[in-house]
């Protein structure tokens, strides 16, 4: 990472840095020795932090915002379960038995990335927030076709069924799953450090200050959207597939509501869309005030994402990420 | 008539007077994006503002619903003009997204905000008409739908005298087709918009107040109501209003039929459908009249 | 967080200083979409630790209950588990919903602890292969089975010929499974499905799908829907005119007492199929009717509470014999056989089912504004009313 490079890329995302990175993962990598007791809640927040993370690349770098993610994340969760029971994966392609998770997730993060194409080929033509309007729509429709036809469990959901080992571990080892969850959080860090250094994050970043502009550059506004979206939408169903694992037993109506959709979506933007960090950062922020004031909150636990996330808009669009980077680069400490 | 005929007639009136809510709810939402170009995430919430003020006027007061319309239309507007006024004014001109992130959180405030207030618990009041119907020809039709339809009529009859008839609606209308031009000939825009919020935060408050009888209140009711409010702007095109109207009533027809004859396990998609259909082949709504400057 | 980890275990400690009471675990939704039904678990738990401490405990220990709220969502549930199991209890009661409950109970047997199911009634949750599931109260079949007692009675009897049914549920995992109860045991005992439908939850305009009822005029409509539908389908119902012999709400929203405010007399002479009513025969259900509703602050109790109330007795129950060891809790509940006022409650395998309590099913009727219990003979006091044509 060179001065000059830094100095060349536009303000709002140059001051991902990798030590921050390094840092987060550190701690995240420590949680399970300092709270062992507590793995549940570790295990569904860095999910949600991977989630957050994966929304960004469409939501943050390719600045379309997306209220559907819950679908593509459904679809990692149903297909890595779909192919692990014995009586439903051979029914689907003539398998001669149930296919390993790990498998599974491949399959699933193909399918997202399909559907992400289509999905995308089809509205990336609409501008602002006629975009949103129509992911609500689609993830909508989906989830009213997971309830209503049988291939998927319908409203009853699915159970996981007993999955082989991977390298001998037991993959329903809450450890394990955390083992998982890391992976998963530290895949999304990966992706967004590269694509920071990638011509397609140049080009997502013309994209979004100027799409009119980025086109007269040679740059082609919809594939460079495409493209953010299917990564964005493979990481999604990657996440999706070691939820399952960690549900072990869910329903349409737990994981592909509209809620959840906007949940993701509020984490990464809350946090600081366009940092690298912000979405981890907004993602653990949430969950930790979320469980702390539990009792508080029980009832309207959602209150606290409107009230910052309108604080956000209005006092610091570059997320809180963004306030503490202000102040950083203020203090000198940054560059 | 034979069963099945009358069932279709039944239908389409329902479907009809059902249009004529979403229509009054579609028409406050497109009312705000014609002016401000804000799509208001938060509609449905304030729908359901709307039917807890007339709840909790039943409740402590006994004050029958149609009644508390009084209360609630001018609480309502005074609600959204300070929403307008104080937060939505200060966003400028930054992105359309911020608007859509800004409104999308004073929906959770508002929903949240309730659920603190009155529990998560439906609630409905039990007033004496609210089962009450009446045949016209066979047909049976129920009292309250029918005073949610005639109020949607009022409102809408009023907008429009508004909005053509007086010296405020005519800097609205100004202001709509070109805030800059309409500052420039003396029209306060800030003010004109935190009135059209207003506006529009009122007429989905009377929505609300007109539902209570039909249906209960709880506190995420809005999270539907909000989507329907989408379709039916999109369907008649986002800031033609009566393009809005007709969007709702459409919007209700489709769906009863496609209930009655389809499937009613897919009711909720059929309008999603049409709306997918719209946005990707005529974004600028069913009637033309193109709003581009999205 | 390292407060929060602090304070657990401060907790700890003090529940190991005091070793004459024994923690019970239970979860459930206290705030959220489920709330309503929450309270009334609450109220039930509450009761039967009392009942028990006041008869001296279990084995000279008192009990004392650690109920945590899952907020109506399943990672609050899962984390509310983790954080019971850290506390050491025998076994976790828990939680409301199937959705919910599914992936606790698999979760719990990974744990090896015990999992008492008082009130969600997805029918897969007994299912054989988890060893540390036991359900107090019914799966969904109960109330299609017992609808069907009842109609076959009727045509026996003449007292109403019931040949066509017509079947709306929510669209959720309870739903779902009664629409699944209904149309393949209907079928099977010679009725005819006229049409079977489902609704998304929230949605609150039923004429449509009302009209066409109408207009296919089946002998009965069977309707399962969460509480708010439930009021604004009985008014639909009335609103539309349609009129058939028999309509029947299926437990959940049409069980709850403020169904019937919600409704007025849009509810009369409606069926109601549930597991538990004040006035049914069982030694002491008037007496624990009293309790529960004393318990809730003077609100009338639903069926939730009372199912509450005897899953709290039978884990005492357990925990006698099993004291504070899982396993042998788990080993207890397979053989505990306990008479409550909400019926007896004993864990067989039986039917395709584990672990589950053979519940007898009820059907009441709305008759001037109270549910009165009508079928089965062996547990009703009242006497159907036809509706007068």
């Amino acid at each position: 990472m060179t001065a000059a490079a830094v100095t060349s890329r536009p303000r709002a995302l140059t001051y991902g840095n990798v030590w921050l990175s390094a840092v987060l993962l550190g701690v995240m990598a420590l949680y399970p020795f300092v709270f062992g007791k507590s793995l549940n809640f570790g295990v569904s927040t860095l999910l949600l932090a991977g989630f957050a993370m994966s929304w960004n690349i469409l939501g943050g770098w390719a600045g379309q915002l997306s209220l559907g993610h819950a679908a593509l994340l459904g679809i990692g969760a149903y297909t890595v379960t779909l192919f692990a029971i014995p009586e439903r994966a051979p029914a689907w392609l003539g398998l001669a038995g149930p296919v390993a998770p790990w498998w599974g997730a491949l399959i699933g993060m193909a399918l997202a990335a399909l559907l992400a194409l289509v999905w995308g080929r089809l509205t990336f033509g609409l501008r602002g927030s006629y975009f949103t309007l129509s992911s609500i729509a689609v993830a909508l429709i989906i989830r009213l076709v997971v309830i209503n036809e049988d291939f998927g469990g319908g409203a009853e959901g699915l159970f996981m069924p007993d999955l082989p080992k991977l390298f001998g571990l037991d993959l329903f080892d809450r450890h394990v799953e955390y083992g998982l969850a890391f992976t998963f959080v530290a895949l999304t860090l990966l992706v967004t450090h590269l694509l920071r250094r990638s011509r397609l994050g140049y080009a997502l970043q013309a994209v979004r200050e100027d799409e009119d502009g980025a086109r007269a550059l040679g740059i082609d506004p919809t594939r460079m959207k495409l493209a953010a979206f299917v990564l964005s939408a493979v990481l999604t169903a990657l996440g999706g597939s070691i939820y399952a694992i960690y549900l072990q037993a869910f329903e349409p109506h737990t994981l592909l509501e509209l809620p959840l959709s906007v949940q993701i979506a509020l984490m990464a933007i809350i946090g600081g869309r366009s940092s690298i960090q912000g979405p981890i950062l907004g993602a653990l922020l949430l969950a930790v005030f979320g469980e702390v004031f539990r009792n508080v909150f029980a009832n309207a636990n959602l209150l606290i994402y409107g009230v910052l996330i309108l604080a956000v808009t209005l006092f610091a669009p570059d997320g809180l990420s963004g306030l503490f980077k202000r102040r950083g680069s203020k203090l000198g400490t940054n560059r | 008539m034979d069963p099945n005929t009358l069932a279709l007639f039944q239908t389409l009136a329902q479907g009809l007077l059902t249009g004529g809510i979403y229509a009054l709810i579609g028409t406050g939402l497109s009312l705000i994006f014609g002016v401000m170009r804000v799509i208001n995430f938060a509609h449905g919430d304030f729908l359901a503002v709307g039917m807890f003020i007339a709840l909790f006027l039943f409740q402590r007061f006994h004050l029958d619903p149609y009644l508390s319309l009084l209360i609630a239309a001018p609480l309502g507007f005074g609600l959204g003009y300070l929403v307008q006024r104080f937060l939505l004014a200060r966003l400028g001109d930054r992105l359309e997204s911020s608007s859509l992130l800004a409104t999308l959180g004073l929906g959770l405030i508002l929903s949240n905000g309730l659920l603190l207030g009155f529990g998560a618990q439906p609630q409905s009041i039990n007033v004496a008409y609210a089962t009450q119907t009446f045949k016209l020809g066979g047909v049976q039709i129920s009292l309250p739908l029918l005073v949610a339809g005639l109020g949607t009529l009022l409102a809408i009859g009023l907008l429009n005298l508004f909005l053509y008839r007086t010296e405020l609606g005519r800097a609205v209308r100004a202001t709509a087709q070109n805030p800059l031009g309409a500052e420039l000939q003396g029209v306060n825009t800030t003010w004109v918009q935190a009135v059209v919020f207003g506006l529009g935060v009122a007429f989905a408050v009377v929505a609300g107040v007109l539902l209570l009888p039909l249906l209960y209140a709880f506190p995420t009711v809005g999270e539907n109501y909000t989507l329907k409010a989408f379709v039916v702007t999109v369907l008649g095109g986002l800031g033609n209003l009566p393009g809005a109207i007709v969007g709702g009533l459409i919007l209700g027809i489709i769906e009863s039929l496609g209930a009655y004859y389809l499937s009613n396990n897919y009711r909720d998609a059929y309008g999603l459908v049409v709306f997918l259909a719209v946005l990707l082949l005529r974004p600028e709504g069913l009637f033309g009249r193109t709003v581009k400057r999205v | 967080m390292k407060r929060t980890l602090l304070s657990l275990t401060t907790l700890l400690l003090a529940g190991a200083a005091c070793a004459e009471t024994i923690n019970v675990g239970a979860i459930t939704s206290l705030t959220g979409r489920f709330a309503t039904f929450g309270k009334m678990q609450k109220a039930g738990f509450q009761v039967a630790i009392d009942e028990i401490n006041a008869a001296g405990g279990v084995g000279g220990n008192k009990l004392a209950l650690l109920l945590v709220d899952d907020a109506s969502d399943t990672n609050k549930a899962l984390s509310a588990a983790e954080k019971l199991l850290n506390q050491k209890v025998p076994l976790i009661i828990g939680s409301y919903s199937s959705g919910i409950t599914k992936p606790l109970s698999q979760y719990m047997a990974r744990q090896k602890v015990p999992l008492l199911v008082a009130t969600a009634v997805d029918e897969t949750i007994t299912k054989p292969g988890n060893a540390y599931t036991f359900r107090v109260n019914n799966q969904s079949s109960v109330y299609s089975r017992s609808l069907l007692d009842l109609f076959k009675r009727m045509n026996d009897t003449k007292a109403g010929t019931i040949k066509t049914v017509a079947v709306l549920t929510s669209n959720d995992a309870f739903g779902k499974s009664v629409y699944t109860d209904v149309t393949t045991l209907f079928t099977k005992a010679g009725y005819q499905v006229v049409s079977k439908d489902t609704y998304d939850q929230g949605l609150t305009d039923f004429r449509p799908i009302l009209n066409r009822y109408k207009a296919l005029n089946p002998d009965a409509v069977l309707l399962a829907s969460y509480e708010q539908d439930a009021v604004a389908v009985a008014k639909q119902v009335k609103e539309v005119g349609l009129a058939p012999k028999v309509i029947a709400g299926i437990a959940t929203g049409f069980a709850l007492p403020n169904f019937l405010d919600g409704a007025g007399s849009a509810a009369d002479n409606m069926l109601v199929a549930m597991v538990w009513n004040p006035d049914v025969i069982y030694p002491g259900a008037q007496n624990l009717y009293a309790r529960l509703k004393k318990a809730l602050g003077g609100e009338e109790p639903s069926q939730h509470a009372a199912q509450s109330y005897a899953a709290m007795l039978a884990a005492a129950a357990a925990i006698k014999q099993g004291g504070s060891d899982p396993e042998k809790v788990r080993e207890a509940l397979t053989k505990i056989s306990i008479n409550t006022a909400f019926g007896p409650v004993k864990f067989r395998n039986y039917g395709g089912y584990q672990n589950q309590n053979a519940v007898v099913g009820l059907i009441t009727q709305v008759q001037g504004g109270k549910f009165v219990t009508v079928a089965p003979a062996t547990a009703a006091k009242g006497k159907l009313v036809m509706p007068k044509k």
